[in-house]
């Protein structure tokens, strides 16, 4: 329709530049047009005058009108025209670029074939032979790398990933050689490497490559379920509480039921009913399943299909757990001998994978200690140097006025969550936080709340607590699998027989658990926070042991909470030497980034240390990579490495220097082929119509993409001449005059003064 | 406004019964040797400890008939509140300056007052749902001292009452090396302490109570839950403290084991 009006096709006049090819001069034309327009006024108003029919507003439309008219005649004189620069037939090379990768073979509704033969049912259906009449047409094969091919038949979608950046870098690169005038890009835009980058948009920008996008595949699948990731951490405690954060999000089903299953070969860890969202509404579930023993947990988190799904491969994610053979010691430093103390040790000492080493004030010289590794362990008391504090992951300070630590003691709890990364837990009691005169340490800033000026805060008086909307999010407090039982729990458990007042929580706490006393009022009872790498709370009160005296003795209220609040506190107390990757399962992708934080002895970065990574991988395969400091960042050390085959591979990364070592650290990740292109199945047309847009490209249906033979035309990319369009033999143009000339004739007849 | 005001008294009285529930408050009651017994001026400030004295029925007073003979309160209260002021002096333990008299009644309230004593449990006659009370107790986290009661006939009737607790566990001997023995002090030469009787008849003994033993029962996981002292009169002890005539190293061994056996509890 719109070239039957303006003669071209829109891409001419969106490329095209407006140029007036008559010889007279432009000035001319402007006088000219303001001549016309003040002729006619006088005119319009001279012969308008005394006429009562036709008033001030007829006359301004019939001067318009006619003004109109002229000016457009006027215009054509001047031969108005479109400069547009146009490829040189046969001297071009257009790429075409088919995507095909395993998700090519996926089904196209719409075409009742498959995507692929989709594409080659374009290419065959004159847009291959359009093409080639007009240039040198390049045939390439796009997966997770580019390579050209002479005959439609040799795709196969056997491609395990799509990397349109890396095939459009690649293209670009040629063109420094090659005069590619465009660019032809069919695939479903399904791409495994997380989009086009925009420095690769930019260079193609540079070289003024136009990009065609052919999009194939259904944007919306009919009815499947896909899960988007899950979230697992990376390392873990024995027999910890972890929850896999499930996304996902479906089509056709909504309002149904479906079932997460977290397995591990075959085994089921755990399983849990969802009610599915609405179609295409990102959903997150949280499912909670127990670490196990130490070692590598394997992880697949499925939902299980439904019937009638179109793709039952993207319901399925591995994901790796590194649960830590390690035991953490955690210090618990108190003041007074006291209820909470005696059955905090309780509760956690039913807890095989956390250390806790007690130091408690009986009297008023005496330290009775528990827990201790060697008699001469703090046998002078907290620790005063940094390598006995370090030696600790977490710690705990009960009831113990602060004037009982010395500054260099207190500086060192400080260093302790900021520098080591540790965990502090502030217990509530009669010499605790403002009380305890904590509100003049040093350490006031590692607390998430700010205390209160006054000491009285602590109250001998009953509260029941109840969880925070947080709370009943977070892991610390989850007593109950099932969310709504927890908060049920919760409300059931017997008052606190004290509690105390911590003032407000800082910007950036999260408050999980309040207390509301039998006198009334609310204050926050449980506060977490990330202080430097480590982290602190507040656990306002030395009575949550009526948690475990007034319930039956099989009820484990009290030694679940104390046993996650600590496992908390302690599981990401990071070690001297920590390795990590950015994904421990890398699907259909061969490179790997190896990230490893070091310290020395006193927890201060190293940046002087010789790092290397031993990799042991399958089929016995071994390989050691040297690990260079960043440039950026004190102590972290980086390395790239290639797997060069799927399977499972375990990394030891040793840090020394000198003679000493300062560490070494261990972690796993798994590489996955044949699982990216399950994923993202639908088509991005999104992808594609922004990667057409920023280059001066055009995004086309495979319906429409005969179109793209002309509009192919116009680039300036490659070998180029600069042609004019005339404008006025434009239909519209001639259209337009009649439009005028009778516009005003109608108006004329209907006030009667024709 | 009568309906504000109905609001806030039903306020009032569920935040009162609230705190009921929460602990009992302290009530006096009269003694076989002590009646009206002074109360100390801070009487009413709340603390995080005391130790609670178990009302239990006698086996003079087989039918579980309150007070009927008053078995229980052998040397209290003065016995229970010199031996507060002792803990509170000798210790950083926040130590109430009266002692609680809790029942095994089948309310909740025992379990609020963690450290149990009883004294002269030789007579005592424990029904089977107290004991299973006791038992819940126990196994909670809950400790219990027995004293004060002398020769095989006592124990015998002790070990009645304990069996219906704990039929399947075994009333042991304590190892010096136990750490009840050296939380704070090193208790390793103990030796009998006699009641006020010795006093007057010189023995350290009484019926065929010769030796002093020293018992327990332990948990699962190895912590003494029950403390048994048997063949010697630690209440007594405590009780005449500010006694002239009662010898001061019985009374020191004494406060020396109370403290010893209240840290190990507050510790274990």
């Amino acid at each position: 329709m719109f070239e039957f009006f303006f003669k071209y096709p829109l891409s001419v006049f969106s490329r095209g530049t407006f140029v007036l090819l008559g010889g007279w001069p432009r000035w001319v034309l402007w006088a000219g047009l303001i001549a016309v327009g003040v002729v006619l006024a006088y005119l319009v108003h001279r012969r308008a005058a005394g006429s009562v029919r036709v008033n001030a507003v007829r006359q301004a439309a019939v001067w318009m009108l006619q003004t109109l008219l002229i000016a457009t005649l006027l215009l054509m004189l001047w031969h108005p025209a479109l400069s547009i620069a146009t490829l040189r037939t046969q001297q071009n090379i257009v790429a075409v670029l088919v995507d095909d990768s395993a998700s090519m073979a996926h089904p196209d509704e719409a075409a009742g074939a498959t995507r692929r033969a989709s594409a080659v049912q374009v290419l065959n259906s004159g847009l291959l032979k359009s093409l080639q009449d007009k240039f040198q047409v390049r045939l390439y094969r796009l997966t997770d790398h580019l390579e050209r091919f002479d005959k439609l038949e040799q795709l196969t979608s056997s491609g395990r990933a799509t990397h349109i950046g890396d095939g459009l870098k690649q293209v670009v690169a040629d063109a420094a050689s090659l005069p590619i005038g465009a660019v032809v890009l069919m695939s479903d835009g399904a791409d495994n490497s997380g989009g086009v980058d925009l420095e690769t948009i930019a260079e193609i920008r540079r070289q003024r490559i136009p990009i065609h996008t052919i999009g194939f595949g259904q944007e919306k699948p009919s009815r499947d379920v896909e899960i988007s990731d899950a979230q697992l951490p990376a390392r873990a405690l024995p027999d910890s509480r972890l929850g896999a954060i499930v996304s996902f999000h479906q089509h056709g089903y909504a309002g149904q039921k479906a079932t997460i299953t977290l397995r591990e070969k075959q085994k089921v860890l755990a399983q849990q009913q969802v009610t599915l969202k609405g179609d295409g509404v990102e959903q997150s579930e949280t499912v909670l399943f127990n670490a196990g023993a130490a070692g590598v947990r394997t992880v697949e988190t499925t939902i299980e299909p439904l019937p009638g799904e179109e793709n039952a491969k993207n319901n399925m994610v591995t994901r790796l757990v590194n649960v830590d053979q390690r035991k953490p010691r955690i210090l618990y430093l108190e003041g007074e001998p006291r209820w909470e103390f005696k059955f905090l040790r309780r509760a956690v000492e039913d807890d095989q994978n956390i250390d806790l080493v007690t130091m408690l004030r009986t009297t008023q010289n005496k330290i009775y200690r528990q827990g201790i590794a060697d008699p001469h362990e703090l046998e002078d008391g907290f620790p005063a140097k940094v390598e006995q504090l370090f030696a600790f992951d977490g710690l705990i300070i009960g009831s113990v006025d602060a004037p009982y630590l010395t500054p260099t003691q207190q500086t060192l709890i400080h260093d302790f969550v900021d520098r080591r990364g540790g965990g502090v837990l502030f217990l509530g009691g009669k010499d605790a936080l403002s009380d305890g005169g904590w509100k003049q340490s040093t350490d006031v800033d590692l607390l998430p709340v700010t205390l209160p000026d006054r000491k009285d805060t602590f109250f001998r008086v009953g509260a029941t607590v109840e969880l925070t909307a947080a709370g009943r999010d977070s892991l610390i407090t989850r007593l109950e699998d099932d969310p709504a039982k927890n908060v049920e729990r919760w409300k059931k458990l017997p008052y606190v027989m004290n509690f105390q007042d911590p003032g407000q929580p800082k910007p950036g706490a999260v408050v999980l658990v309040d207390a509301l006393p039998t006198t009334g009022g609310r204050v926050p009872l449980l506060i977490t926070q990330n202080f430097g790498r480590g982290r602190t709370a507040v656990f306002g009160t030395g009575g949550s042991w009526r948690w475990q005296m007034l319930q039956p003795v099989a009820d484990k209220s009290h030694e679940m909470f104390y046993q996650q609040l600590l496992r908390w506190l302690v599981s990401d107390t990071p070690r001297k030497v920590t390795t990590s990757t950015p994904k421990q399962v890398i699907s259909d992708d061969a490179h790997v980034s190896l990230r490893a934080q070091v310290r020395d002895r006193t927890y201060l970065q190293a940046s002087d240390a010789k790092t290397e990574a031993h990799i042991l991988g399958p089929d016995g395969l071994a390989d050691t990579v040297e690990m260079r400091p960043d440039a950026l960042e004190a102590g972290l050390y980086t390395a790239d490495w290639t797997t060069p085959q799927a399977g499972s591979y375990l990394v030891e990364v040793v840090s020394t220097r000198g003679a000493e070592e300062l560490g070494r650290d261990t972690i796993t990740f798994r590489r996955e082929d044949g699982v990216a292109e399950n994923f993202h199945t639908e088509q991005n047309r999104e992808l594609l119509e922004k990667l057409a847009s920023e280059t001066g490209g055009k995004y086309y249906k495979p319906e429409d993409a005969q179109k793209l033979g002309k509009d192919i035309n116009y680039s300036e990319a490659g070998i180029t001449v600069r042609e004019t369009r005339d404008l006025w033999d434009m239909p519209i143009v001639f259209l337009l005059l009649l439009v005028l000339r009778s516009g005003e004739w109608l108006l004329r007849r209907k006030w009667g003064v024709i | 406004m009568r309906l504000r005001s109905a609001l806030s008294l039903l306020t009032i009285a569920v935040a009162g019964w609230g705190v009921l529930r929460a602990q009992r408050p302290f009530r006096d009651y009269p003694g076989v040797e002590y009646e009206n017994f002074p109360l100390p001026p801070d009487w009413q400030q709340t603390a995080e400890w005391t130790r609670a004295r178990l009302r239990y029925p006698s086996f003079l007073a087989p039918h579980g008939i309150r007070d009927g003979y008053r078995r229980w309160t052998i040397d209290y209260p003065r016995s229970d509140r010199h031996l507060l002021q002792g803990i509170r002096r000798l210790t950083r333990i926040d130590t109430r300056s009266v002692e609680q008299v809790v029942d095994l009644d089948g309310e909740d309230d025992v379990y609020n007052w963690p450290m149990m004593y009883a004294v002269e449990v030789g007579y005592w006659n424990l029904p089977d749902e107290q004991a299973a009370q006791l038992r819940d107790f126990l196994l909670r986290g809950g400790f219990f001292m027995c004293d004060d009661f002398h020769g095989t006939i006592e124990w015998d009737n002790f070990v009645a009452s304990m069996k219906r607790v704990f039929p399947d566990r075994e009333i042991v001997d304590l190892d010096n090396k136990d750490p009840i023995f050296h939380v704070i002090y090193d208790l390793d030469d103990r030796f009998q302490v006699p009641g006020l009787q010795y006093v007057y008849s010189g023995s350290l003994f009484e019926y065929d109570g010769f030796q002093a033993e020293w018992r327990g029962i332990y948990d699962d996981k190895g912590r003494l839950m029950v403390v048994i002292c048997h063949n010697m009169d630690l209440g007594d002890a405590w009780e005449h403290s500010d006694n002239p005539v009662y010898p001061e190293k019985f009374a020191a061994l004494a406060y020396r084991i109370a403290v010893n056996y209240v840290t190990y509890d507050l510790t274990h």
